[in-house]
């Protein structure tokens, strides 16, 4: 009976194992979240404090960042902007997760004419490119965070429900399934007791990369003045802000582009690796 | 025989050791070849038997550490380099594996991957790699040779595939053919054919044969010689005949009496004959839908295809009845039906006097309870998330039979009942055996004491030593709870000798149907003959055929 | 003619993802609050005016009196007239096509190349140092916005350096190359982390299928190996990656146009958007639309002729 022992008993402890890019990852994450939180605190200055006397000053003991075209401290904006981008990071992931999840798990566990109509969307909505249609949808709505995330939501459950369609199909067929059928369990225990637990690792793994894509595109909107107003502390309007400075003042720009390649990288290390524990749970 | 062994022979291995980092996965064995001979090695899994041929062909990954010698022809292998490997392998040994499809490149034209060898090896034009290769599909059996060239892999049947594959590891006349499981996926009437096909070119061409199998049968059917292997090293070898009659070794003993068929189980005595049969299905037919794209448009043809074909059977209660058939014979359609896991076309399925088919609500789950099911794959059975105590404490409380505590409670001794040690009621099902998941499976069916028991194939995934226990304890709860049972299988041998009756199901049909030991030992239609045929048994279980593996009583 | 029975197959689902943009850029319109006569007319507009742009644009007739007017339209090649530039936006699109066109055709040039060769370096020793280096660059690519590295390297190559234009699309082949060099060059480096990881996977994945092995037991070299049977079953998962790098693209496109003030379809995109021309918006995102729908298809076809499975 034991002979099986070779292929089984070396997986339980490689299952849960962080790597150290993942440590840091968090790492980041947890610095960013504690900077948005504390922002007022770790800020010398009001963020949004014009100073005319003193614009375009280099970085120095004074402003580490320096000042932008009207004389804000860079460095406190680029904190009490982590609020803004942090923030837009969930608010912009969590409605299509949830929103996708559920159209996912109806349309891989019932089939039918629900899994039909959602395929017909789905090969509607991969026609357009994501980001035409994100930008589409809020410039015609108008201009605005709000709107950004509205159009996220309208254009990323898409992708969600696709991919916890794909899972929910493979675990449909599963013997345990098939069991918990023939134990007679009610559907709605099958779906959320057996189905969605065993679907929902991959779907948190692409949700936190995916959370990379909705920072760098809630920064570009910002940057294209299609998100975030001015004059809101927000990275991306910060880099549009400084653009027409670069010349004499490239720390306007410099330090929210590396506050958001660390946010993002944060997020990208975290999601390579749930992605890479998910994978190692399927093949030992 | 006696003139062979005075022969040099063709491969010398000598305390092969093979390790991965810190484990020892082959433990300094030592067996040889002779030119002209077929030796069979016989192990479970994690006897170290693939790894070991592997090694003989130098495809052992990098991180292997592998000691010893291997000579063949005189020549040491182990010690070359990857060019002169290279020179070798499908040159001098040919080597052909346990799953065809996968082994074959799918983009690729069969006549190009059976010419491929030839023409690197050899260093003949394409065009004449072809013509021979041509000649070698027809050698191996597979009709219209010139057409079959231009063939995918796609386009050829298992059975095929392994045949195209033979043919490309022969296209050099190698002196020695690997077979790693060459028939474990193929459909028994097609291993039989593939057994005698290695049979044939032993022959015919002097070629020597290493046999890896699971199967003793396999091994007894076509081999002079056999090396048993278990945990890495080697716990006997010799002449087929002498090892299965006199074996050494207690494990060689304990392999031979888990044959299936070879050992009496105790069956329960016939109940008797119920006026209604507890479960009764009568012209039962279900069809699926044969799409041709994943994506079905409109206008696309949706012919169906008839997965069972008005089938009737009947169960009684406390019986033990059995389904054989091959792969698509509909046999787990049948099951899932039963179950109402899909929808059948036509006919009837009545259990207990009420229309299973109709049956909704309340009515339902308490069909539910009265019959259950037991799946084929130990680990996919089993939610990955839950303990198997949880797993098998869930339908009491879900139905509504006990509390979580005392669900709880009768999940543990049903465990016990399924000789689980106590410790492991918490671990998840990766952290088990195949063996131990399927009585975790076992459990769980039993909670809500169903009258019927479905098996689909429940030992197909196990060793045949575990595959003996569970039949053991199968048997065991089947007399104990006055359980009927439909067991399903390809092998007819398990079900010969644990069933009192049974179907031949073919192309979703019932072809033959009687008590076990008339079908067995006197086949009436052509396709259960062809079965019965194709059963590898061992040379000395077939003397005791007559009497032993055909229980007539319980002792 | 494989290919014509693949193309058959694909039809309905080619007419009802049409359908379904064509609906979809139709409702894009009445999404926006408000009525869109007022908004077509702008601020300033007098009562009067904007009677006359809800009769000229047909909005006083009902909804699906208006859908047919559209899909009239565009079956005529009409999709509208631009308020800003006063002309059809057809033309318009065609005029202003071509740099992106150019720039995509560039970005394409750049991106491929490397990322063949660090996907076959990085699978070569998967979790080796090299796979590891090309990992964690690929990771930074990622996360990196795209603008901001434009505004940087112009700033870096184009002000400090002066190697490169930082702005325009420049005369004649040579010119355009010099003056694309930046923003191609940026959008590349977001793109082949992308494409690499895909690629590498596939490599290692297939590297380890049982084919490669039963290669190997027939005496195959691993230099043939890799040639004749893992690249090409690598090729597939690949060649999807084509609709994903055309989704990229046009993104990539749009914000580095803007960045780097290229003539394209991008810069036309965002300007339209900030100056509420919304025929124009409409118009580009119908023929980004159908650019991606045909590069899927092409890729459908590309797949049909690689692989056997598909074909029949």
């Amino acid at each position: 009976m034991s002979n099986q022992g070779l292929t089984v008993s070396d997986t339980p402890l490689s299952r849960a194992r962080i790597t150290p890019s993942m440590v840091v990852a968090i790492a980041i994450l947890c610095a960013w979240l504690a900077v948005a939180i504390a922002a007022p605190l770790l800020a010398p200055y009001d963020p949004d404090a014009v100073d005319i006397m003193n614009m375009l000053a280099p970085p120095g003991a004074d402003h580490w960042f320096g000042t932008d075209q009207v004389g804000r401290d860079v460095f406190s904006r680029v904190l009490f902007a982590a609020r803004v981008d942090l923030f837009l990071c969930v608010i912009g992931v969590l409605p299509p997760l949830v929103i996708g999840t559920t159209v996912g798990l109806a349309s891989g566990y019932f089939g039918g004419l629900v899994d039909t109509l959602f395929m017909r969307v789905y090969d509607l909505f991969v026609a357009f490119p994501f980001f035409v249609l994100v930008l589409a949808i809020v410039g015609v709505l108008g201009p605005g965070l709000v709107n950004f995330v509205i159009a996220l939501a309208l254009v990323g459950w898409v992708s969600y429900a696709r991919l916890v369609r794909a899972e929910v199909l493979t675990i449909r067929e599963s013997e345990y399934v098939q069991a918990a059928q023939c134990l007679g369990y009610r559907p709605g225990v099958i779906v959320l007791r057996h189905v969605l637990p065993n679907a929902i690792g991959p779907v948190i793994a692409y949700a936190v990369s995916d959370a990379v894509l909705v920072m760098l595109a809630g920064a570009s909107f910002g940057f294209l003045g299609m998100g975030a107003q001015p004059p809101t502390a927000e990275w991306g309007v910060m880099i549009a802000d400084g653009q027409a400075f670069v010349q004499q003042a490239w720390w306007i720009c410099l330090f929210p582009g590396l506050a958001a390649v660390s946010l993002g990288l944060g997020f990208a290390f975290l999601g390579d690796g749930l992605g890479q524990m998910q994978r190692r749970q399927v093949t030992p | 025989m006696n003139a062979q062994a005075q022969t040099q022979p063709l491969l010398r291995v000598e305390n092969l050791a093979i390790s991965f980092a810190s484990i020892e996965a082959v433990k300094g064995i030592s067996f040889d070849l002779l030119p002209g001979e077929i030796l069979g090695i016989v192990g479970e899994s994690g006897s170290g038997k693939s790894i070991t041929c592997r090694a003989l062909m130098g495809l052992l990954p990098g991180t292997a550490k592998v000691g010893g010698s291997v000579r063949l022809d005189g020549g040491e292998l182990l010690t070359l380099s990857e060019a002169d490997w290279c020179a070798i392998r499908g040159r001098e040994m040919g080597m052909i594996f346990q799953n065809p499809a996968s082994h074959l490149d799918p983009l690729r034209r069969i006549g190009a991957q059976v010419a491929a060898p030839m023409v690197r090896h050899l260093g003949i034009s394409r065009g004449e790699g072809l013509r021979r290769a041509a000649s070698l599909l027809e050698a191996v059996g597979i009709r219209e040779p010139e057409k079959r060239l231009r063939s995918y892999p796609h386009e050829f049947s298992g059975g095929m595939k392994q045949r195209a594959m033979i043919a490309a590891a022969i296209g050099c006349s190698p002196k020695l053919l690997i077979a790693d499981e060459p028939t474990t996926a193929l459909d028994v009437t097609v291993q039989a054919r593939i057994l005698r096909l290695l049979k044939d070119l032993n022959r015919e061409r002097g070629l020597a044969v290493i046999l890896i199998s699971h199967d003793l049968g396999v091994v007894a059917d076509i081999c002079s010689r056999v090396v048993v292997m278990r945990g890495g090293e080697v716990v006997e070898q010799g002449p087929v005949a002498e090892v299965i009659d006199r074996p050494r070794h207690a494990y060689t003993r304990l392999l031979i009496d888990s044959q299936p068929g070879r050992k009496v189980l105790p069956q329960p005595k016939a109940a008797p004959e119920a006026a209604a049969p507890l479960l009764g299905v009568e012209r039962l037919s279900v069809s699926f839908p044969a799409r041709p794209g994943s994506i079905a448009g409109f206008g696309t043809r949706t012919a169906d295809v008839l997965a069972l074909d008005g089938v009737d059977i009947h169960v009684n209660a406390g019986e033990t009845v059995g389904i054989v058939g091959e792969s698509g014979s509909g046999k787990s359609t049948l099951a899932r039906a039963i179950v109402r896991q899909n929808r059948p076309k036509s006919g009837s399925l009545r259990f207990d006097g009420e229309d299973v088919l109709a049956l909704s609500g309340e009515a339902l789950t308490r069909f539910r309870r009265r019959v259950q099911m037991v799946f084929q794959n130990p680990y996919d059975s089993l939610n990955p998330r839950m303990t198997i105590a949880e797993a098998v404490a869930e339908p009491i409380w879900r139905h509504g039979l006990a509390d979580r505590r005392a669900a709880a409670k009768q999940a543990d001794e049903l465990l016990e009942m399924m000789e689980l040690p106590a410790h492991l009621r918490n671990r998840k099902p990766r952290q088990l055996s195949g063996g131990q998941c399927q009585r975790v499976g076992l459990a769980r069916a039993l909670a809500l004491k169903p009258q019927l028991l479905i098996a689909d194939e429940i030992t197909s995934a196990l060793d045949v030593t575990t595959q003996a226990q569970i039949l053991e304890l199968l048997m065991r709860l089947q007399r104990e709870r006055a359980l009927a049972l439909l067991y399903i299988s390809h092998d007819l041998s398990v079900v010969g000798s644990i069933c009192k009756r049974v179907y031949v199901f073919k192309a979703g049909q019932v072809v033959e149907t009687g008590p076990a030991r008339q079908v067995l030992s006197a086949p009436r239609h052509a396709y259960t003959q062809e079965l019965v045929g194709s059963l590898a048994h061992l040379p000395s279980a077939a003397t005791t055929h007559e009497t032993g593996a055909m229980p007539h009583h319980a002792p | 003619m494989n290919l014509l029975s693949i193309l058959a197959r694909r039809l309905p689902q080619l007419v009802a993802v049409l359908a379904g943009i064509t609906i979809v850029t139709f409702l894009l319109l009445r999404l926006a609050p408000g009525d869109p006569a007022r908004l077509l007319a702008g601020d300033r507009a007098n009562a009067e005016t904007i009677a006359a742009i809800r009769q000229q644009y047909g909005l006083d007739l009902p909804l699906w009196r208006q859908f047919l007017v559209y899909v009239g339209n565009l079956v005529t090649g009409d999709i509208g007239r631009s308020l800003r530039f006063q002309q059809p936006v057809a033309d318009i699109i065609l005029r202003f096509m071509w740099p992106t066109l150019f720039l995509a055709g560039y970005v394409v040039c750049l991106a491929v190349p490397p990322t063949i060769v660090l996907a076959i370096v990085g699978a070569r020793r998967p979790g080796g140092l090299a796979d590891q280096v090309i990992r964690t660059f690929g990771m930074v690519g990622l996360a990196i916005p795209v603008f901001w590295l434009g505004i940087m390297m112009s700033r870096l190559f184009g002000v400090t350096l002066g190697w490169f234009p930082v702005s325009g699309y420049g005369v004649g082949f040579v010119g355009h190359l010099h003056h694309l060099f930046l923003p191609a060059l940026s959008t590349a480096i977001w793109m082949v982390p992308v494409l690499t990881q895909s690629l590498r996977a596939a490599l290692i994945d297939r590297a380890g299928a049982d084919f490669v092995t039963a290669a190997r037991a027939q005496g195959a070299s691993e230099r043939e190996i890799f040639w004749k049977t893992i690249l090409p079953n690598s090729v597939l998962p690949t060649l999807n990656l084509l609709g994903v790098m055309v989704a990229f693209l046009v993104g990539g496109t749009i914000i580095v146009e803007t960045v780097y003030a290229v003539p394209g379809l991008g810069s036309l995109m965002v300007a339209a958007l900030l100056g509420r021309d919304y025929y124009v918006v409409q118009g580009l995102t119908l023929v980004f639309a159908l650019a991606t729908v045909l590069v899927t298809l092409l890729v459908d076809l590309l797949t049909g002729l690689i692989d056997p499975r598909v074909r029949t």
